[in-house]
């Protein structure tokens, strides 16, 4: 592991601190994003597209769930959610991509979330290694190298 | 909105900045972040005003969600960068400026979907 040493100073350990802070601030944003696009699908034209307008809801539920956990280091509930988003925008990806009819309208997750420049598919796989990095920075000090510097 | 688009990018050259430098933010950053928010708080009610007057974009609803958005993100990226000791809150007005020039954009579009 050639870590570059230096940053230990950072809040490691917590789910919110140094790189994780950045990682909320996105989370923060999709939550935003898949939010209101939700309120408006289900406000404006729930009938059009029931299941895809759903699906926005939860996405923004997931995300929102995610945001939280993370600024508040709920490692369980922000692994749960990180997990159930990463599964959402595999299967929905696919079944947008496999089935163009049954996804009438966007989701986030539509298409691995082309419309969204793709971090929706980036962003849980982030997430994933982050809350193990994190973890071993917090708990087990015998995964670092003894450091000769 | 050109001036908006700027001040994001620069908004984003700063916090990215910082972040390579290793250093934390400074009052630059944050007077950035207040500009961007002025400049949208401008905006908006110039959008409001149009509105007022009668002109309605194609989604007015949607419209309306992301004007109502767009003010907070500054605010809310200031905030959580300024609680963050370390080099990452570049970063983080780094992802609320990018944040902020993306639904610009599709403010924009909504607007001129109307078709005048």
């Amino acid at each position: 592991m050639a870590e570059p040493a230096g940053k230990r100073s950072t809040a490691a350990g917590t789910t919110a601190g140094g790189p994780g802070r950045v990682l909320v601030a996105v989370y923060g944003v999709f939550t935003l994003a898949a939010g209101s696009r939700a309120v408006v699908q289900l406000a404006t034209r729930f009938s059009e597209a029931p299941v895809a307008y759903l699906l926005s809801a939860f996405s923004a539920v997931v995300y929102g769930v995610a945001t939280v956990a993370l600024a508040r280091g709920g490692r369980r509930t922000a692994l749960a959610a990180i997990s159930v988003e990463l599964a959402g925008v595999l299967v929905v990806g696919t079944l947008s991509l496999a089935d163009r009819a049954a996804f009438p309208d966007e989701t986030v997750w539509s298409g691995y979330g082309q419309g969204y420049l793709f971090v929706p598919l980036v962003l849980p796989v982030v997430g994933l290694w982050w809350l193990r990095r994190s973890r071993r920075a917090q708990g087990a000090p015998t995964d670092e190298p003894p450091s000769s510097s | 909105m050109v001036a908006v688009t700027v001040v994001c990018a620069l908004l984003v050259l700063a916090g990215l900045a910082s972040t390579l430098a290793r250093r934390r933010i400074g009052l630059l950053h944050l007077w950035g972040a207040a500009l961007l928010e002025v400049l949208l708080v401008v905006q908006t009610v110039l959008a409001v005003v149009a509105l007022v007057r009668g002109e309605r974009p194609e989604e007015t609803a949607t419209f309306l969600g992301y004007l109502a958005g767009i003010v907070l993100v500054p605010v809310a990226g200031a905030l959580w960068a300024r609680s963050e000791p370390t080099r990452w809150a570049g970063t983080v007005l780094a992802v609320a400026g990018a944040t902020v020039a993306v639904m610009v954009w599709r403010l924009l579009q909504l607007w001129e979907a109307t078709g005048g």
